[in-house]
């Protein structure tokens, strides 16, 4: 060691008073137009799909919830923080992001002291950039990770199906179905949205990999009738889709068919590991063999207890069989998923009404008891003359079709209604009418304007296409009968539907008139249960919550503690909904008989 | 701009001729034929600026697409001329005798893509990381993810959510949850 090693250490001091050498930015220069730099986001628009944190290489995202952003259908809740001790400002987050709210702004100067102030939540935590338009935004239009256009679904044209009830839609290929599925993203956003709350990203998943059995397995997990759900469900999940916010959502119902078209009935207990099942001596009845009531079955077989299903009518599958036209859900489907639930032990009494009577030894003989009987009464608009003869309810007539019974075909018809049943009746008697006389003379009218009807609009678009006439916002006032014989309906324009606490009150112009000729009217305008058949003693006892209907837990079970509900009597109507409280009746039913033990 | 393109096609069969805007182009070139053309274009038609040198990894082609992007200053025209090699095998032959600067450009090709030029100088040499010690970091194989996991230690106090998840316990918290769950520590 010599002494200048020693005393250089020292002469470092003589540095103390001059000026830093490193200074906060000494050229204020500001970014190129495009720069990369730090993040923004536009909160209300971002949906908090956390694709972004997907696609990051270098995991510098996490998804964080926020104060003031409420979880809610479509939107998780959750932002993205960023940490910028690993970003490396590829921009992959504004190029995937499914909203385009996130951005790149060209700021890139931030001198801080506190490591952990290089953590914040872009559109959250203010910061000065935000006010700066330019930087890095996902360059538009036709810059895309994922097609923004669905995988087209084949179908037969109108003029093809127009005279039948074969099966329109049909189906995707392998090909089709795996370049479908290659467009999700997996955030998993609609999985909350749906009902049944199905493992959707991931049966996505298994059509992209051609894994069909996996595909089954997911989908049997929350949903017993896929070949059912994959062709009408209403599949609330494709409206909150995070990649229809800029484009068409995921074909999610259709990728759901494909899984369940693809694999033979006979695979299913092989696949499924069904085919020992070991049962206890607890036994359940369920009275009504519809969406809600074979679901329950399915799931309440599985734990092991024995179900027997009373069900009124010839053939299981309630309103799926009797209520929806062969043309969107051909029987054989409704058999092959049905005919496996019964497959696992469960007993099916048809053509077996429940009365009161029966209720009570049903009560006695069984450890509980579900209901799950739907909406199978017609409701009446109750004007002038809809007491005649020729005027029908749609579920009446549906059924009668399904059943394959005659019924009354005129030259025009009138149907009254604006759902989802009005266009099924609307296009079953559309067929019928064109295979008798080679055309169509059917209008279908709602209170509903267009935009408010609540059918799935292609419900409205392909009813057109076969040659219904859709005349929307027109209020029935009279039908009007002559020697006997209906001619037609009277209507006055209606103004609005729901007054401003969005009840239905509807407001009518009564000197906007119209007249639809016809020799029937149906309608279509809604349905109710009947309950008859609960014993007034034990109706008593249950208690009812809003618009009537039964209070039940979240397993579904009533006030009377044996007795569990489900299906359109208590939520919906939809099947999906019946699907969802069969399953969760099937958990509140389990505990139940358990905790008697 | 068409008639320097014409000559560069006649002479090198230049193939994929694409004109990006007014005074930009660009041609490719046979690996052979690629060395041969810029040297043409510097000494005989007034490209003496060389911009710079860079490559495109076409993984599923297996090949390296490589860039010389020449400059001519008199007509203010810009000419890319591209060339594939193997990407099993990268060498390509030096053009470091052209202009001393893509010494440089050759060895950080050398330590991004693996990609060897035999006889330019210091190509071995470490060109940004110091003590390297996995496959080339720009070949698209690299995990740059995977790396990062097992090379950097994980910041304390981070969490995050998976939007699934989250979302069933939010809105439905008596309900089991279905979605896989993505939730973690980091």
């Amino acid at each position: 060691m010599n002494l200048k090693d020693i005393l250089t250490p020292f002469t470092a001091w003589s540095r103390v008073v001059k000026d830093p050498v490193t200074i906060k930015d000494p050229l204020s220069r500001e970014g190129a137009p495009r720069y990369r730099g730090f993040h923004d986001n536009d909160v209300e628009t971002c949906i908090g799909c956390g694709t972004c944190e997907a696609i990051c290489e270098n995991e510098a995202i996490d998804l964080v919830p926020v104060e003031g952003i409420e979880t809610k259908d479509g939107d998780s809740g959750l932002r993205p923080k960023i940490d910028y001790g690993r970003c490396c400002w590829c921009a992959l987050c504004v190029d995937i992001c499914t909203t385009n709210s996130l951005r790149l702004t060209n700021e890139f100067k931030w001198v801080d002291t506190d490591p952990d102030n290089f953590r914040f939540i872009p559109g959250v935590d203010e910061k000065d950039w935000y006010k700066k338009e330019e930087g890095w935004r996902k360059p538009e239009p036709n810059y895309h990770f994922y097609p923004q256009e669905r995988v087209k679904m084949e179908e037969l044209g109108p003029e093809e199906r127009g005279d039948s009830f074969i099966e329109f839609v049909k189906g995707y290929s392998k090909e089709q179905a795996q370049q479908e599925a290659d467009r999700c993203v997996e955030c998993g956003i609609c999985i909350g949205t749906c009902p049944a709350h199905m493992g959707i990203p991931e049966y996505i998943k298994a059509v992209r990999n051609d894994d069909m059995e996996e595909g089954l397995k997911i989908l049997y997990e929350t949903n017993p009738l896929p070949e059912i759900c994959g062709r009408i469900c209403t599949h609330k999940c494709e409206t909150v889709c995070s990649v229809g916010v800029n484009g068409d959502p995921l074909s999610i119902r259709w990728l759901k068919r494909y899984i369940a078209d693809q694999v033979p009935a006979e695979q299913y207990h092989e696949i499924l590991d069904t085919k020992k099942i070991y049962k206890d001596d607890k036994k359940v009845a369920i009275i009504g063999a519809g969406p809600a009531g074979l679901s329950a079955a399915y799931y309440l077989s599985l734990l092991g207890h024995n179900v027997t299903i009373f069900e009124k009518l010839d053939k299981p599958g309630g309103m799926m069989r009797y209520g929806i036209p062969e043309y969107r859900l051909p029987y054989d489907q409704i058999d092959k998923d049905v005919n496996y639930i019964l497959s696992l032990g469960v007993e099916l009494k048809t053509n077996t009404t429940v009365d009161e009577e029966m209720f009570k030894k049903l009560q006695k003989d069984y450890d509980a008891v579900f209901v799950s009987t739907g909406l199978h009464l017609g409701r009446s608009t109750r004007i002038p003359g809809s007491d005649h003869e020729h005027v029908f309810q749609s579920i009446d007539l549906l059924r009668k079709i399904t059943a394959g019974e005659e019924i009354m075909v005129p030259e025009k018809i009138v149907v009254i209604g604006g759902g989802n049943v009005a266009m099924d009746i609307t296009r079953s008697l559309a067929r019928l009418q064109r295979a008798k006389y080679g055309k169509v003379q059917i209008i279908t009218t709602s209170l509903e304007s267009e935009e408010e009807m609540p059918a799935d609009r292609e419900e409205v678009v392909e009813a057109r296409e076969e040659g219904a006439t859709i005349d929307p916002g027109w209020g029935p006032k009279e039908i009007e009968i002559v020697d006997g014989k209906i001619k037609g309906l009277h209507v006055v324009k209606v103004l609005s539907v729901f007054d401003e606490d969005h009840r239905f009150n509807p407001k009518f112009d009564e000197n906007q008139k119209k007249f639809f000729e016809g020799d029937m009217i149906v309608e279509s305008i809604g349905q109710a249960p009947d309950l008859s058949y609960i014993p007034k003693e034990i109706d008593e006892q249950l208690e009812r919550g809003p618009r009537g209907r039964y209070l039940i837990s979240e397993y579904n079970q009533t006030s009377v503690e044996w007795l569990f509900a489900g299906g359109d009597i208590v939520v919906g109507p939809d099947v999906i909904h019946g699907i969802a409280d069969g399953h969760k009746a099937a958990v509140g039913i389990d505990n139940y008989l358990n905790s008697k033990k | 701009m068409n008639e320097i393109l014409d000559k560069i096609k006649q002479k090198y069969n230049a193939e994929d001729v694409t004109v990006q805007r007014e005074r930009l182009a660009f041609v490719t070139v046979a690996k052979d034929l690629a060395i041969d053309a810029v040297t043409w274009l510097r000494d005989y038609e007034g490209f003496s600026h060389f911009v710079m040198m860079s490559c495109v990894d076409w993984m599923e082609e297996g090949k390296f697409q490589l860039l010389y992007l020449l400059h001519n200053p008199d007509t203010k025209i810009d000419i890319g001329v591209k060339t594939y090699i193997d990407r099993e095998n990268p060498v390509m032959e030096s053009a470091h005798h052209l202009w001393k600067q893509i010494w440089t450009y050759q060895r950080e090709l050398h330590e991004a893509f693996g990609i060897d030029f035999p006889g330019s100088p210091r190509v071995d040499e470490n060109f940004v990381l110091e003590g390297w010690d996995d496959i080339p970091h720009m070949r698209r194989e690299f995990n740059t993810k995977e790396y990062s996991e097992k090379t950097y230690f994980p910041r304390p106090g981070r969490k995050t959510y998976d939007p699934a998840t989250y979302m069933q316990e939010k809105l439905y918290p008596n309900q089991p949850v279905t979605a896989k769950r993505k939730d973690n520590d980091k």
